[in-house]
């Protein structure tokens, strides 16, 4: 299955793109798809920042479905 | 049964000028149940830090869930509290120090509503809409992200 992810802020520095298609796998929690990631890009390891999970704030154990959208989002800074 | 309120849009592109603001309150001047009027303007500040001073800060977002949030936050501050109207601008882009990125503006018969309104409005869009901000620093281009406290 493939997982859409958006970058924003500096983690779009650290990937350097805004999106990319990414091959997962069934069932798959957000807390791999964060492992997946700190291995692709080793700079993201210790960074802090949420995860949307089709636009909704997940945690670690939240179940990404198929072909969905993922936002790595960085701390707000809005205001 | 709450009357359900359109989505509205909510970011523009760079500063909010203070004409935009006038011209907002002056159209309230019809809806004369209104007895009261609370606004927050976001303002950048000029921060000093180990590069130079912040000369502005370049704001981006992920809309979608933006707006969608921003949208929720109007729908729960019209049902907490006994509002008229409400509005809510946000920049998007580049906004230099000085100017004004946030623009809170929230009507209601009486002042109490109103001032409490204003305040859980701006925390609320503090803590829950992405949006990301970079502060741009001194005359070399230099930059730090901005995180709200």
């Amino acid at each position: 299955m493939s997982i859409n992810v958006l970058y924003f802020g500096m983690l779009a520095e650290i990937s350097g793109q805004a999106k990319e298609s990414l091959s997962g796998k069934e069932n798959m929690t957000v807390s791999d798809l964060k492992e997946l990631l700190n291995e692709k890009y080793p700079q993201m390891r210790g960074k802090k920042f949420k995860v949307a999970v089709n636009q909704k704030i997940g945690d670690d154990a939240t179940i990404i479905p198929l072909s969905s959208e993922i936002a790595l989002l960085p701390p707000f800074a809005g205001g | 049964m709450e009357k359900l309120h359109k989505p509205k849009k909510v970011f523009v592109p760079g500063a909010i000028s203070p004409q935009f603001i006038a011209d907002s309150i002056a159209k309230h001047q019809s809806k004369v149940n209104i007895g009261a009027h609370a606004i927050f303007l976001g303002q950048i500040r000029a921060d000093e830090k180990a590069e130079g001073f912040v000369t502005g800060i370049e704001y981006s977002a992920y809309e979608e869930m933006a707006e969608q949030t921003f949208h929720e936050i109007r729908e729960d501050a019209f049902s907490k509290f006994d509002l008229i109207c409400m509005h809510i601008y946000h920049s998007i882009g580049l906004v230099p120090t000085g100017e004004i990125s946030l623009f809170v503006f929230v009507s209601s018969g009486h002042r109490r509503a109103a001032f409490e309104a204003s305040e859980y409005i701006v925390e609320q869009i503090k803590t829950k809409v992405p949006i990301f901000g970079k502060e741009l620093v001194g005359p070399a281009g230099e930059y730090i992200w901005k995180e709200n406290k």
